[in-house]
Parts: structure tokens; sequence; C-alpha cells
């Protein structure tokens, strides 16, 4: 006759794997940061031995004061009415340089403004537009308008190239 | 007449899926997590227009008071003392990793002039890309003031 044995169950210990994991999470917790990893691209020219001279007179000139205020050649201005200002003027000459020439006392916060204002329009069909006027449009079909041409000189290369 | 006592079932809380949450958790914050090289809290301006930044790229943070860190993507950032030598560090950065964007992490209200020299070091040094990092512009308009 067999003897009937009484074996106790095999089972792996997971008991613990809960803590083990929950320490994990804590530490993760703990050392990750939500960083802010978004901003403005802005490609600078290549710096050249004989870089083109731009004139002031073939140019468009936005001055941003120390306090803040916008003047538009010669005019001061409100941010949200630039791209109105620019449009008969680009329309004529796509080419035509935007110059951002922020005072030294200045806010870095105040071009990032203009910077901003600048890169949401775009020439479209001849015509200068805001992305929110033209929500028509995809935004591969937005990518494929022409940007304005903005530049953003440094005081060493005003002073050396401006006259 | 007397009942026969009853026996209880013992209660027990179901923990097995505890690990399987916990490790669901894990596998997300594992996804997710970037280790910053620099962590210099500062406020930074607010924009409508943002780009997605590189994941692999050189940071210039600037605070309000004007102290200046650098890395190249690599290392933790350190501080330097002025921003000549953000020149010395950008012609390193260029001449090790040619391509490598750098993003400017500076206070909005940090002096134009800090951020002019900055971007002048990194014309001279040959930086092709520049990400000025900034938060979104709730519609409101929060952040701008003149």
């Amino acid at each position: 006759m067999r003897l009937k044995q009484n074996r106790p169950d095999e089972e792996i210990p997971t008991s613990s794997m809960a803590d083990i994991a929950f320490l994990l999470i804590v530490y993760f917790m703990v050392t990750t940061t939500f960083a802010a990893t978004r901003g403005l691209d802005f490609s600078l020219p290549k710096e050249d031995d004989q870089p083109p001279i731009v004139e002031k007179e073939d140019s468009v000139l936005i001055e941003i004061r120390a306090t803040g205020q916008i003047i538009v050649d010669q005019d001061p201005m409100e941010v949200d009415k630039i791209v109105e200002y620019l449009a008969p003027k680009l329309e004529r000459n796509p080419k035509k340089p935007v110059i951002i020439k922020p005072d030294s006392d200045a806010r870095y916060s105040g071009m990032v403004a203009v910077f901003d204002t600048l890169r949401q329009a775009k020439l479209h069909d001849g015509k200068l537009v805001m992305r929110a006027d033209r929500t028509d449009l995809t935004d591969e079909e937005w990518d494929e308008g022409k940007d304005i041409n903005i530049s953003i000189p440094t005081q060493r290369e005003i002073q050396s190239f401006w006259f | 007449m007397r009942l026969k006592a009853r026996h209880d079932q013992k209660g027990v809380i179901p923990t097995a899926s505890m690990a399987d949450i916990a490790f669901l958790l894990i596998v997300f914050f594992m996804v997710t997590i970037t280790f910053e090289k620099d962590k210099t809290q500062v406020a930074l301006p607010k924009t409508e227009l943002r780009f997605e930044v590189p994941k692999v790229a050189a940071y210039i943070s600037v605070t309000e008071q004007g102290q200046i860190r650098v890395t190249d993507g690599e290392a933790m950032s350190t501080p330097v003392p002025s921003v000549d030598e953000v020149g010395a560090f950008a012609a390193d950065l260029v001449r090790k990793y040619p391509t490598r964007p750098v993003v400017l992490k500076a206070d909005g209200d940090v002096q134009y002039q800090q951020v002019d020299r900055i971007l002048d070091e990194l014309k001279q040094a040959n930086v092709e890309l520049i990400y000025l990092l900034s938060e979104q512009k709730t519609v409101d308009g929060d952040g701008q003031s003149g």
C-alpha cells in the first residue's frame, strides 16, 4: 500500500516584492524633476570675415527700451501691433530684415516677447499672417510659409558693422 | 440548545497585484525621468511658441543676479565667474561636439546686456543652434508685463 504524503505547497515568496518596488518608486519620485524642456529655437548665422552689411534704411528696426517700451521705426508700439505694421512692408519685400535691438538695460523677457510674436507670423500666398488667424491650415501647410527674416545683432556687431 | 461555535474565515487583503502596480509605476518613472544637468532655479520668460529641446544639449543658465553656470551636457553644471569664461567654454564645446545645440536658460528679469554678451560669445565660437528656454504663456497673458 502506498502511503499518502502530505507535502507542503511550493511557493516563491513574493511578499517582499511590493516593498522593494515601492522603495524604487520613492527613489524615482524623489530624484525626478519635470524639467522645462521647451523653448524658442534660434539659428545663429556663421561668423564670417565679411558679414553682409545691413543698412538701417533697408530694414525694420524694433528697439526695446529699459522701461519695456517697444519702438518700431522710431514709433512706440504695442507688441501685438507689430505684425500688423510689418505686413505691408514684408508683402512688398519678403526678404526685408527685421532687426530686434534691445537696450542693454532692458529685460531679457522683453526681447523674448517680441521674438515670440515675430516667430508666430509667416508669409502665406504673399500675405503676412499670424498662426492664430489661419487655423484652417494644418501644421504641415503652415510650415510651408515663409518666415520673417529676423535678426538679433549683438552690441559688438552693431558697433562693428553699422555705420 | 447551545449553538456550535462558528469557524470564522480568516480575513486576508489580497496583495498579490500590489507588486504589479508598483512595477508599472516604476516603469513610468524610468521612462519619464531625465537627469537634469543644470538644476538652477530661474523664472523663465513666457512664450506662446515652444519647441522641444534636444535631450543632448549644452546648457548655460543665468540667474536674475547674473550668476552663470555652464555644462556641455555630459557633467553637472559648474559656475563660471564671468561672461568672458563663456567664450572659452563655447570654443571648447564646439571643438568637442561641433553640432551640439546650446540651451540658454536665463531668467526673464535678467538685464539684456548679460544675454547679449553670452550670445556674442556663442556666435564667435560658431555655435550653430541656440534654444531660448521658456515657459508656456497662458491665454490670459500671464507673466509678460511690459
